[in-house]
């Protein structure tokens, strides 16, 4: 209510983008729950309020699980926390206005802080998606039996019933649930499709590649759950009121899995599937389970297990799919901007050793880098040039030794921590976001640098003029509409590249950004990197197979030999020596 | 369970349920709704009860109807919960409009039903025996409340020498609803509660309590698990502990304890049904189950009786009445009453029903001795408002 | 001496109910969430097996062979498809669980069954009576716990596995057939699964829903020993001792769920949980 401008700019757009009929398809929802009542018996009303209701709850899975990838069983928790706390204000201090809105607001704050709390629980640095899944398996088990326990207070299995309701009547609970519905899935929707719903998707993909482009993964899951957990208990609320009781399944397991079935068959990450696959099985369900609940739950079953296994996008997928059909965003490029250069050493390793058990990967490594600077790092297959790489961006790895950034310890930063210090990483293996399109992904690489919008996606995108010449080499500029899974391997390492390098770090970590690329691709990379390096002051560490060239581009050259540094000089000194030579001897040129 | 048929018994009664009675009528049937955990924790004892509710309807018919009209009956899963209740409510009076709705459930499925049937402006036949004092201006019941069904157990341990009990239950309403009653009649009597724990329904180790009664010195020990599971785990693990104490239990029902065999074998059962009732009323009954269910038929207990009992007394009421009118219908349920497997039942206390209670012990055949009976037990204060 | 024979005897029952699951976690890193399923299966085992007049002893070769059978089955038509998407997997899985539990309550309906228990009756130990069945159940978990270090350090299936749970793709590499290790990991830590339902069925009643109330603790078990069978087993005993004692102590309600919470905070304050160190 509060950026009515906002809005109005929102649907501004949504009329240009997908045309009129979806903001038709709401208005006409609107309208059906507005005067469904009129033409509805009290049965369908009584079970559509309800379906209603379930439906934002399948859309706050949808949320997590289908957009954000965080299979969750335990929203239920958090409905189940939001309906209780209603109940037991009114039944324990009564009704009244004010007691209403006392119970409003608490639930919407206890479940938020039990989902905050559940979202520490759940996800940190290196922290597995299977992990929270069992966690969230956990909580509703845990709530449930505290409502049990707590005797009459909570009114144990019996759950609590009787207490004074808003009476608004059977009719007007089903407009409130139904515009509640409409608003909420407009929202979501409206959300989903912004720059930030990206990032979303981004750390669903690839939550790895997303970390090191600064996001921070984790804190955005834990708002995530935080504010849907919010949005739970107000569900909560909600059918405490229009169903007038409250029972402990309601907060179970058992409701928690009842939601990833209607998102799984109405289709995930996609808003509209979950809400009507709630709706549609709950009132079947209502229709049919009567009579034969195995049967039907059978049926149910089969279903879902075949939709997972063949249809894993749900009902909706079997839809025909409409293509990206907005513009890609311009690209606008970033005026050059020279690092500061006055330090003498961006980083600084000392002593570095990294074991795993018995196994030394890395020992006794020492090296500096100051602004400007490009260093080579070669070295046979297994020397250890990844794991250095790896040391040098990720600070929760267990080593000895030290290593500054900017005279800043990275000793148990995470990645996302060390990219704000100024170190960007190019993987081995291309890491972009597989269901993204070009353009989404540079948008996502400059998320630090500007905040991407909830409400809409901006049509332009500012690149470093580097970066742009990195697409243009490729080709990629012209592709920016296109989708990353249908791009060849080379093109996937330059826009990686490009993404590192949008990222405007300090310090550029490169594992092989060459490979699969043409001879002429290669060279024309090497005079960006040259440029970005002696001209506007980044460092980078580049690991490289290819001798010459390397030649061509580097300061300095680093050799890695069985986990040691036997080498770091100027690339006539290091190319010329005799160790070089015998350490490569053995080895193949690829 | 010998006869366990490679079916599923509660499907082939649903179906066979919605297709009305073969005698008809004249005149408009009436609908009674039977609300009833098919699926879920209640899902074991289900079937016994429409079945009870078949027969009654079935009887019902085949003299008359009720008024002169035939009665129908339509089965809901309520899914033993407060979801499955509300969903099943809704469709009852609702969608199929019933006159009447008569029902066994769990007491959170009954929550859930009430606010529903007040809004559908129905009567309602609470036939399950339950924690007591829940009360609505719609619903009467017919079960036992804790009043009623403890203190023939307890009489019997202490007469037997008992001083010292152990109380232990499923962490539920009922469970938790009746071992508070048991403490306080029992301090009251004089003796000692010496522990009194619970499991969660789901849980299924008794390990730690088990080794808690078997160092309180307990000379007796009285139970209330959930129906079905938690009551087999308990005693077969309290068996396998090699605890021999005396051993009531207030939540088995006869079926189960029969089906347990050996484990079984001295349990006290407190009820106001046993199949040992000797009475013609309770051999007729049985003898019409045989004969309409054949080796389908579900051994009656203490919760499909009362459903049996209770569509008479809905029958006794709206006869009274002269109309299935909801007002006059509630005037006349404390009003009439009906001779049944379990007696003379009539509903006039507060809504709920003074009950004759029997005490059975379980023996070695699996049989249930009738030990002692208890008449006219008050179901005390339940509902002071009403 | 009550409470350590409570303690270890408790113990055996978390090792035997979480093994099979352990088992498809180290090799395939994925939670069976049919494990429920699997255990009830086990169970109805013996309840056909003794209707059909046999020993219930005879139902542990028999749950080993349908758990085994139905194990592959579900390897290849449902995890194998979705190797990629692990969090689908798991949810498949919990959908055949789904599944499996609606068959069963179709064809035995839904009825505790009551097949005769495997031991009955008490032993004295240093005077106390205790239950013979919980003695031999502590036996059945040492010799399942043994059974495993030998298959994994002595066979070539062991091997196998052991190159596979440290890095699947190298094993790959190094010409080991890893869908085959899979498939048959699966398929024993199914059949180990039903032989733990088995094994429930003289503790617990049998009914289309026995396993769920073993599911959960199982979980966390196994979450918190990554691969190893010791840890599995020190886990099991430290977690299976707090369990216990907070029932006994404090309140068996608290203790139900200790399992759970204690196995998520140790995860979250030491994320390798008892993998290592």
């Amino acid at each position: 209510m509060a950026d009515r401008a906002h809005s109005l700019a929102v649907s501004d757009r949504m009329f240009t983008r997908h045309g009129t009929g979806l903001f038709l398809l709401g208005a006409l929802a609107l309208a059906l729950v507005l005067l469904g009542p009129l033409f509805l018996d009290r049965f369908t009303q009584n079970v559509l309020t309800r379906s209603m209701i379930y439906a934002m709850m399948a859309i706050t899975v949808d949320l997590l699980w289908g957009y954000t990838g965080i299979l969750t069983f335990g929203q239920s928790a958090f409905f189940g926390a939001g309906a209780y706390a209603t109940a037991l204000i009114l039944t324990h201090i009564g009704g009244g206005m004010q007691n209403f809105a006392l119970a409003l607001a608490l639930s919407v704050i206890l479940p938020m802080v039990l989902a905050a709390l559940v979202g520490w629980l759940s996800f940190y640095h290196k922290s597995t998606p299977l992990y929270a899944s069992v966690i969230s398996l956990v909580v509703p088990i845990v709530l449930t039996q505290a409502i049990f326990a707590g005797g009459s207070f909570t009114g144990s299995s019996s759950g609590l019933v009787g207490y004074p309701v808003m009476k608004l009547g059977a009719a007007n609970y089903f407009r409130l649930a139904g515009v509640a519905l409409i608003l909420f899935a407009a929202l979501s929707w409206i959300i989903v499709r912004s720059d930030a719903g990206r990032v979303l998707v981004a750390i669903r993909d690839n939550p790895l590649r997303a970390a090191y482009l600064g996001i921070r993964t984790q804190k955005v899951q834990i708002l995530l759950m935080t504010v849907l957990g919010g949005i739970a208990g107000l569900c909560g609320f909600l059918y405490a009121n229009a169903g007038r009781i409250v029972a402990p399944e309601i907060a179970g397991f058992g409701f928690g899995t009842q939601m990833i079935v209607w998102t799984a068959l109405g289709g995930r990450a996609s808003i509209f599937g979950p809400a009507l696959g709630a709706i549609g099985i709950d009132y079947l369900g209502a229709q049919l389970s009567g009579s034969m609940p195995y049967v039907w739950q059978l049926i149910i079953g089969v279903l879902f297990v075949a939709m997972i296994l063949f249809v894993p996008r749900g009902l909706v997928g079997l839809l025909p799919r409409r293509k990206h059909s907005g513009a890609a965003p311009a690209l606008v490029a970033l005026p050059d901007q020279r690092q500061e250069s006055g330090r003498d050493a961006l980083l600084t390793v000392s002593g570095l050793r990294k074991a795993y058990g018995n196994f030394v990967v890395l020992d006794g490594i020492d090296l500096k880098v100051r602004p400007g600077e490009l260093i080579s790092v070669v070295g046979p297959n297994g020397a250890g040039k990844t794991t250095l790489l790896r040391c040098l961006s990720d600070g929760t790895e267990t080593i000895e030794g030290n290593i500054t950034v900017v005279d800043k310890d990275i000793a148990g930063r995470p990645p996302e921590d060390i990219v704000a210090l100024g170190i960007g990483r190019k993987f081995q293996v291309a890491s972009v976001f597989e269901s993204m399109t070009v353009a989404e992904c540079l948008r996502l690489a400059r998320t630090t640098h500007e905040r991407p919008s909830l409400w809409h996606r901006a049509s332009t995108i500012e690149l470093p003029s580097a970066a742009l010449e990195i697409l243009a080499l490729t080709g990629l500029n012209k592709k920016l509409g296109e989708p990353v899974s249908g791009l060849s391997h080379g093109m996937r390492q330059s826009l990686e590249l490009a993404m590192v390098v949008a990222m405007q770090p300090r310090l550029i970590l490169l594992d092989e950004p060459t490979a699969g690329l043409t001879k002429a691709e290669r060279t024309l990379i090497g005079e960006v990197l040259k440029r970005l390096t002696q001209n506007l002051g980044y460092a980078a560490i580049l690991i490289e197979h290819d001798i010459d060239f390397v030649k061509e581009i580097s300061q300095r050259l680093v050799v890695l030999h069985q986990g040691r540094l036997v080498m770091d000089g100027s690339v006539e000194e290091v190319v010329n020596s005799e160790l070089v030579r015998s350490i490569y001897s053995g080895m193949a040129h690829d | 369970m010998k006869n366990a048929k490679p079916t599923c018994l509660c499907l082939l009664l649903a179906t066979a349920l919605v297709s009305g009675p073969a005698l008809a009528q004249e005149g408009e049937p009436i609908t009674i709704g039977v609300p009833v955990g098919l699926s879920g924790a209640n899902s074991v004892i289900a079937p016994a009860v429409v079945q009870a509710t078949q027969l009654a309807v079935e009887q019902i018919n085949a003299s008359g109807g009720i008024l002169g009209r035939p009665v129908k009956v339509v089965v809901a899963d309520d899914a033993s919960g407060a979801a499955g209740a509300q969903t099943a409510y809704n469709t009852l009076v609702f969608q199929n409009d019933v006159d009447v709705l008569i029902a066994m459930e769990t007491s959170a499925a009954r929550n859930a039903g009430l606010p529903i049937v007040e809004e559908g402006e129905k009567p309602f036949i609470y036939s399950s025996f339950y924690e007591g004092r829940s009360c609505s201006p719609n619903m009467f019941v017919n079960g036992w409340v804790p009043e009623q069904q403890v203190p023939p157990v307890v009489e019997k341990l202490m007469a037997d020498g008992a001083r010292n009990f152990f109380l232990i239950g499923s962490d539920y309403a009922f469970g938790r609803g009746m071992l508070e009653f048991s403490r306080k009649y029992i301090e009251d009597k004089g003796g000692k509660i010496v522990g009194e724990e619970y499991l969660p329904m789901e849980g299924s180790d008794w390990t730690a309590i088990l080794s808690n009664l078997r160092s309180a010195g307990a000379d007796a020990v009285i139970t209330s698990t959930a129906g079905g599971t938690p009551n087999v785990t308990l005693t077969k693990q309290l068996r396998a502990s090699g605890i021999s104490i005396p051993y009531a239990n207030l939540a088995v029902d006869e079926g189960t304890a029969k089906a347990m065999g050996a484990d079984g074998v001295g349990i006290l059962i407190s009820a106001s049904y046993l199949t040992a009732i000797d009475t013609p009323e309770n051999k007729d009954f049985i003898a019409a189950l045989e004969k309409k269910f054949g080796g389908e038929m579900r051994t009656p207990n203490d919760l499909s009786t009362p459903q049996y009992e209770a569509v008479y007394l809905y029958k006794a009421a709206v006869e009274k009445a002269g109309s299935t009118e909801t007002e006059a219908v509630l005037a006349a349920f404390p009003e009439v009453s009906f001779k049944g497997p379990r007696g003379e039942i009539s509903m006039s206390k507060q809504h709920h029903a003074p009950l004759t209670m029997y005490l059975g012990e379980v023996q070695a055949d699996g049989s249930v001795k009738v030990v002692a009976e208890f008449p006219n037990v008050d179901p005390g204060d339940q509902c002071p408002d009403l | 001496m009550a409470l350590l024979l409570d303690i270890t005897t408790t113990a055996a029952l978390l090792f035997i109910v979480s093994a099979g699951l352990f088992v498809i976690f180290g090799v395939l890193k994925i939670i069976n969430f049919a494990h429920a399923a699997w255990l009830t299966i086990g169970a109805y085992t013996t309840v056909v097996a003794t209707r059909m007049g046999f020993s219930p002893w005879l139902s542990l070769p028999l749950a080993v062979f349908v758990g085994g059978l139905l194990g592959a089955a579900t390897e290849i038509a449902i995890v194998r498809p979705l190797y990629r998407r692990s969090l689908d997997a798991i949810l498949a899985t919990w959908g055949l669980g789904v599944v499996i539990v609606q068959i069963i309550t179709l064809t035995f309906g839904r009825d505790m069954q009551m097949p005769p228990a495997l031991i009955t009756g008490t032993v004295d130990v240093l005077g106390m009576p205790y239950s013979s069945y919980r003695l031999f159940l502590l036996v059945a978990a040492v010799i399942m716990g043994l059974a495993f270090v030998l298959v994994l350090e002595r066979t070539r299936l062991g091997l196998n596995a052991q190159a596979v749970i440290m890095n699947e793709t190298l094993a790959r590499a190094l010409g080991i057939n890893t869908s085959q290790v899979r498939l048959v990991t699966f398929m024993l830590g199914s059949a180990i699964a039903a032989l733990a339902g088995v094994l429930l069925t003289p503790l617990s009643s049998v009914d289309p829903t026995m396993g769920i109330s073993w599911l959960i603790g199982a979980f966390m078990l196994v979450m918190v020993s990554g691969t190893s069978v010791a840890a599995l087993a020190l886990a099991c005993l430290c977690f299976g001792a707090a369990q216990v004692l907070v029932s006994t102590w404090i309140s068996p309600i608290l203790g139900s769920v200790t399992v759970a919470v204690l196995c998520a905070v140790v995860l979250r304050l030491h994320p390798k949980g008892f993998a290592r160190g």
